[in-house]
């Protein structure tokens, strides 16, 4: 009996720590039109956001045979983006790396609605952490493998093979390069950062590296481009740092007390974001890129700040790791908008449809949609 | 009171409290202890990590090596006692007062209870002495995944909960990330082969046959004779099930945490050599005979 029990308990051992790929992370979210997207981990689920219904659900193939056995789970977390057709573009931040494109259109079945894959690319070895972004007909997809696939849209046919892959790293193959978040463009150029420090720009024309700088500290977060036209990009390094988008000469703009995870963002010549301080909490900085200085002084929060503030008409909205969200105004008063009894914030909220779309780990929903005075309209899953 | 000879009193143990008991009781503290300032565990072997990894010019993989080593150096007492205590009870099973009263008290467990504990406190054994140096090494164990996958930050959430591990002086921030790179892996992800077009988990499979070898070569040689006793048919039973339960777990996890299996299996043989209780017959099908 004493051997049976052992045994059963090694094995269930061996299947619960196999099932856990040991990488989760925050969700992804994302919102066009009537439509929210979020990669819970396990699946993206697209939501109604009128009613908080689900549309559908997208969880991968499914495996099968020999080959599979062992196989690790799909991890859905980047947030999923939508073509101009309609398409979404899905990325399994698992271990097998694909990146699916997929037709809400074409549903087989409307009992169980799971949209049909247009294509699916699959040629990395690296983690999909960053949302990949649309210019013109093509994809750009960084990777945490240090480079970008650039991806053809054009005719929606199955791109196994990347049409151009952008290799920044080339020339340093020790480095940690991992690409970790959305590049932004201007429309001639592409600009992004990697956790290895780095920010560099590139020409979409020949996808040439046009110039690469080194801010001596980690960027997880993306770079933004200011209504100066400057690149902004905050770090590890605890400072705002301005481009030149031309040249990549830099300077430091604004000290802040810690660790910037989340990207700035852009609200007419303010620049909103959040910090990181281990063991304190946050801070909440807005600085004017006109005048060169801070609106006020930074806001302190009893947690951290890895989320981008949600600029609203009235305010700008921040969201903590403790779930609860602020309200802070022009002059930097802070009051409470909505407090969360179970969860944890990281990512970045969304605003759509009039909801204020906000994504929890660790609670009883994955998504909450708020009205603008921060009530709760719906949740997904519902009735949480 | 009057010490004519001049020598340090060992106090004297409350009555019902022997040395074994004492150790257990302190195992059983530090076990508490551990489990009960958990983030204070992570945290200082994150750091101690980070800070070997500094000293061998950012590479991770040595890193984990060398903590390993760390880990072995520091829990060699431990091991040692284990082995002992593994040895001494093994060779009780074969002791004719032993098997006298497992004969006379069958039928009475209470008895036989105490009859056995009689024997342990006369031959001075401790009936915990394999397990408790087992058991302190859980924490370590446990707390070496979150290490290690902090450590890494291959996630998002990984690399935040690490940024709230460090200490201060060590100034990471230009530090962070750490290259997880290391021979052909990246020790973030689990790491796969491709051969002829199939993905062979090659490190996975180092980690079972290397449990398995550690297994069969550290296993006493009474442990797979007698098919009657039971804690040799479990020893025999872990032997085969051990290195399955690690294949597994390696298959999906960060192969950083295979390089810590496959070097912590490699260590307890050579520290098992050194101390002249390897069975390499073991190894070969009917050795044991």
């Amino acid at each position: 009996m004493k051997k049976i029990l052992l045994i059963s308990v090694l094995l269930l051992a061996a299947v619960l720590l196999s099932g856990c790929t040991g990488s989760t992370t925050w969700f992804g979210l994302s919102a066009v039109g009537d439509v929210a997207y979020v990669a819970n981990n396990s699946a993206v689920h697209a939501i109604d956001l009128k009613t908080g219904n689900e549309l559908w659900t997208f969880s991968g193939e499914a495996s099968s045979g020999i080959f599979s056995f062992g196989k690790s789970p799909k991890l859905f977390v980047v947030a999923p983006i939508v073509t101009a057709d309609g398409t979404v573009i899905i990325a399994n931040s698992g271990n097998d790396h694909d990146m699916y494109a997929v037709n809400p259109k074409d549903i087989a079945d409307p009992q169980k609605p799971i949209p049909a894959i247009v294509w699916k690319f699959v040629d990395v070895k690296g983690h999909w952490i960053a949302a990949p972004l649309i210019v013109g007909d093509h994809l750009f997809a960084p990777n945490a493998d240090g480079k970008i696939y650039v991806l053809d849209l054009k005719d929606g046919q199955s791109v196994k093979k990347a049409i151009k892959i952008i290799e920044p790293f080339k020339d340093v193959p020790s480095k940690p390069e991992r690409l970790w978040s959305q590049p932004v463009s201007d429309g001639k150029r592409l600009y992004v950062t990697s956790l290895d420090h780095s920010v560099f720009a590139i020409d979409l024309a020949t996808y040439d590296i046009v110039w690469h700088e080194d801010l001596g500290g980690a960027i997880p977060g993306g770079a933004v481009l200011g209504s100066d036209g400057m690149l902004y990009v905050g770090s590890y390094a605890k400072q705002l740092e301005r481009f030149d988008p031309a040249t990549g000469k830099h300077e430091s703009v604004l000290k802040t007390n810690g660790w910037i995870w989340g990207t700035p963002v852009v609200d007419g010549d303010n620049l909103y974001f959040g910090d990181i301080v281990s063991g304190v909490g946050g801070y909440f900085y807005s600085y004017n890129t006109k005048t060169g200085k801070s609106n006020f002084e930074p806001v302190k929060f009893e947690s951290e700040i890895t989320a981008s503030p949600l600029v609203l008409p009235d305010h700008v909205l921040v969201v903590t790791e403790s779930g609860n969200i602020y309200a802070i105004d022009a002059t930097g008063a802070k009051t409470s908008w909505f407090e969360v009894t179970k969860g944890k914030a990281y990512t970045t909220p969304v605003f759509a449809n009039d909801s204020v779309l906000v994504s929890y780990i660790e609670a009883d929903y994955y998504l909450i949609a708020l009205d603008k005075d921060g009530h709760k309209k719906w949740t997904f899953p519902a009735g949480k | 009171m009057k010490n004519p000879d001049n020598k340090l009193q060992q106090p004297e143990l409350p009555q019902g409290f022997s040395t074994e008991t004492l150790k257990t009781i302190a195992v059983v503290g530090v076990l508490v202890f551990a489990f009960t300032n958990w983030n204070m565990v992570i945290a200082f072997m994150v750091n101690a990590m980070i800070f070997i990894y500094r000293l061998v010019g950012h590479n991770f993989g040595i890193a984990i090596i060398l903590f390993t080593i760390l880990i072995r150096v520091v829990t060699w007492p431990l091991n040692a006692q284990q082995m002992k205590g593994a040895t001494a009870m093994q060779e009780m099973q074969n002791d004719k007062e032993w098997q006298a009263i497992q004969k006379k008290y069958a039928k009475d467990k209470e008895k036989l209870a105490q009859e056995q504990m009689r024997v342990y406190r006369e031959k001075g054994i401790n009936p915990f002495g394999s397990c408790l140096p087992t058991l302190i090494q859980f924490p370590i164990l446990f707390a070496l995944i979150p290490t290690i996958t902090y450590a890494i930050g291959s996630t998002p959430l990984s690399l935040l909960r690490l940024s709230g591990y460090v200490y201060q002086a060590q100034n990471v921030a230009t530090l962070l990330p750490l290259n997880s790179k290391f021979l052909w892996m990246d020790l973030g992800l689990p790491e796969r082969t491709l051969f002829l077009g199939i993905s062979i988990p090659i490190l996975a499979l180092i980690v079972g046959l290397t449990t398995y070898v550690q297994t069969k070569l550290t296993m006493p040689p009474a442990a797979s004779a007698d098919p009657n006793d039971q804690a040799a048919q479990t020893s025999k039973m872990m032997g085969y099930y051990m290195p399955v339960m690690l294949f597994f777990f390696s298959l999906n996890y960060a192969s950083g945490l295979a390089v810590y299996f496959i070097t912590s299996n490699l260590l307890a043989i050579i520290q098992y050599a050194l101390m002249g209780r390897v069975n390499w017959r073991n190894l070969f099908p009917g050795g044991q005979k």
